[in-house]
């Protein structure tokens, strides 16, 4: 991370909020939301590995903030406007200073629902170069999957367009404390960003890091593991997962994530050598890890169906 | 023909946006009163008889709880034999509440070996898929299964990116080793192609999608399986179906997409010659 270079296009653009819920009759609220100091001014709150539900509001992912002497920097939103809301109040606890920035890791609906709690702060809102298109495609289908899942809670989990987009990294000054924003290429998503504050090491993977939860594929097999093969070269004393977290040392924490892609790979790849379809691959490959992750049946065979797309062309 | 399929599709996308664009049901409704289902089988279908308990004539197999919504595994299998008499001379896979909902019309013959397909869908929604089979005789028979899966059809290819230079290429792959003349063998065709879907929100209404419109298979000039398709189905169009070999000969592919591309492939068939597999 010492050669840092600017390469960031900052679009100058006004927020854009597509107003996709009623507003709810009385307001949702998470029956309680704790934060974690994971370093001097890096707060975490870490979501439930649960399901979405009307009882977790979307509280899924791992969100949280970075303090410095002028203003707060948001990374991630959380999975619906209340999980926005209860992150705002966490952060009005602890500071009294402007939220200038929220980075939206990634478009996956758990992260950046509750993105529209923030709309009064008139933060600028950082997403990769790539999140727009990927957002104006995917917002209908995920606003439709959030009534299903919430009902009325779904309720002013507005759309937000980011008003900033990294293609490179960006550097962003919260006064005394420079957070590093960093694009990666295609792998879990085709628009992860990374956050790196310098003061204290502290490293915000998004979702390019799970721990104890299946890691998910929602782009490229072989670029995920091309890219974690960068990551673990950034000089980190701490770490936040998007999902999950652990006493694991950085950047050891890697190695189950990495070991699970390689026996999906490896197995994938001989699957299809020995002609088998796509419907025997998600029957058999990687099983030997169902022990190690939760919501395996959830996302695993998903996993597996798009590495064979990836892998078949190979 | 190309112009007709592309204003039953046009149709059919004005008569998509008309019906409600959320469902909320968990459970799995009655495919008898489905409001989707109704409009569709008069456009496509208008006064002829279905019969709507198909399953001793076409099936339809798919997980129930589909794992990637924009890659759904689908087969449409014939539950009888393609006889000279008495043969299904087209297969109707239709995805009720896409967009564009007719996934692909399928021809057989009775040389075809068996009136069967493999593809990929992608899903906007839960919905039912339908498979409508007609026979030479042109009667009508329905079965279909319940899905859910949603965001499939607007997810963009932002995984498997098709570079300029790969589109249109395909891949052959059997399912067996060596080809057996006089019986049917099972044969994948991999086709590079965005299949670009129309859905997406910032769709341009003045861009019309790429995506392949027409895959037709033929042995040594006898056709096999001619097929009109849609953006329904999965990028990188995949498709597994029978060919019946008498004799050596040349297997060939023509695909034909929105932009008037056309791509054609074909391997030699022969006894004794490895088939390309993995």
């Amino acid at each position: 991370m010492n050669r840092i270079q600017v390469t960031a296009n900052i679009l100058a653009a006004v927020a854009i909020v597509i107003a996709g819920t009623a507003a709810a009759a009385e307001p949702a609220q998470l029956r309680n939301f704790e934060i974690a100091e994971v370093a001097p001014g890096n707060y975490v709150h870490y979501g439930s590995f649960e399901e979405r539900s009307p009882e977790n509001l979307g509280d899924n992912a791992n969100i949280g903030f970075i303090i410095g002497k002028r203003c707060v920097l948001v990374v991630d939103a959380g999975g619906s406007l209340p999980v926005g809301v209860a992150l705002k109040k966490a952060i009005r606890a602890v500071t009294p200073l402007p939220i200038c920035h929220v980075v939206l890791t990634h478009v996956h609906p758990d992260h950046f629902f509750g993105a529209a709690a923030f709309l009064d702060d008139g933060p600028k809102f950082i997403a990769h170069r790539n999140y727009p298109r990927q957002l104006a495609a995917r917002a209908r289908p995920y606003l439709n999957y959030l009534r299903r899942d919430l009902g009325e809670f779904a309720g002013g989990s507005d759309i937000v367009q980011p008003t900033v987009l990294v293609d490179g990294k960006l550097e962003v000054d919260l006064g005394g404390r420079i957070v590093v924003v960093q694009a990666w290429p295609p792998a879990h998503t085709d628009n992860d960003l990374t956050v790196y504050d310098r003061a204290t090491r502290t490293f915000w993977l998004g979702d390019l890091l799970f721990v104890d939860h299946t890691p998910v594929i929602d782009a490229t097999i072989t670029g995920f593991l091309a890219v974690m093969g960068e990551l673990r070269k950034i000089d980190a004393t701490h770490y936040v997962a998007g999902h999950g977290h652990s006493r694991a040392t950085w950047p050891q924490v890697l190695e189950p994530q990495r070991r699970y892609f390689t026996v999906i790979l490896e197995e994938t790849r001989a699957a299809i050598g020995n002609r088998k379809t796509i419907q025997q691959a998600t029957d058999e490959v990687g099983l030997s890890e169902a022990k190690n992750w939760a919501a395996f049946d959830t996302f695993h065979r998903r996993n597996v169906t798009i590495a064979y797309t990836e892998l078949e062309w190979e | 023909m190309k112009s007709g399929m592309h204003r039953v599709a046009t149709l059919l996308l004005a008569l998509a946006c008309a019906v409600p664009a959320v469902a909320n049901e968990k459970a799995e409704p009655d495919p008898a009163l489905s409001p989707y289902w109704e409009p569709i089988r008069q456009l496509m279908f208008g006064d002829r008889v279905i019969n709507p308990d198909g399953r001793d004539v076409v099936r339809v197999y798919l997980n129930m709880r589909a794992d990637d919504a924009s890659t759904v595994p689908v087969a449409v299998k014939s539950q009888i034999d393609q006889t000279d008499s008495d043969y299904i001379k087209a297969i109707y896979l239709i995805v009720e509440r896409n967009p564009s909902p007719t996934a692909g019309v399928f021809h057989f013959t009775p040389s075809s070996g068996r009136a069967q397909v493999e593809t990929r869908l992608r899903f906007e929604d839960f919905s039912f898929v339908r498979a409508v089979a007609e026979m030479n005789d042109g009667k009508l028979y329905m079965s279909q299964r319940w899905v859910k899966a949603a965001g499939g059809c607007s997810a963009p290819n932002g995984k498997n990116f098709v570079p300029e230079a790969l589109l249109g290429k395909m891949k052959l792959r059997f399912d067996d080793s060596f080809v057996t003349y006089g019986q049917p063998n099972l044969v994948q065709l991999m086709i590079r192609h965005p299949n670009e879907s129309a859905l997406a929100a910032d769709f341009d209404a003045d861009k019309v999608p790429q995506f392949v419109r027409r895959v037709k298979v033929s042995f040594e000039g006898t056709p096999v399986m001619d097929a009109e398709v849609d953006f329904s189905i999965s990028d990188n169009p995949n498709f597994r179906f029978y060919f019946n070999p008498q004799a050596k000969g040349e297997l060939k592919i023509e695909v034909e997409d929105t932009h008037d591309r056309k791509f054609t492939h074909s391997i030699p068939i022969a006894e004794g010659t490895p088939l390309p597999g993995g």
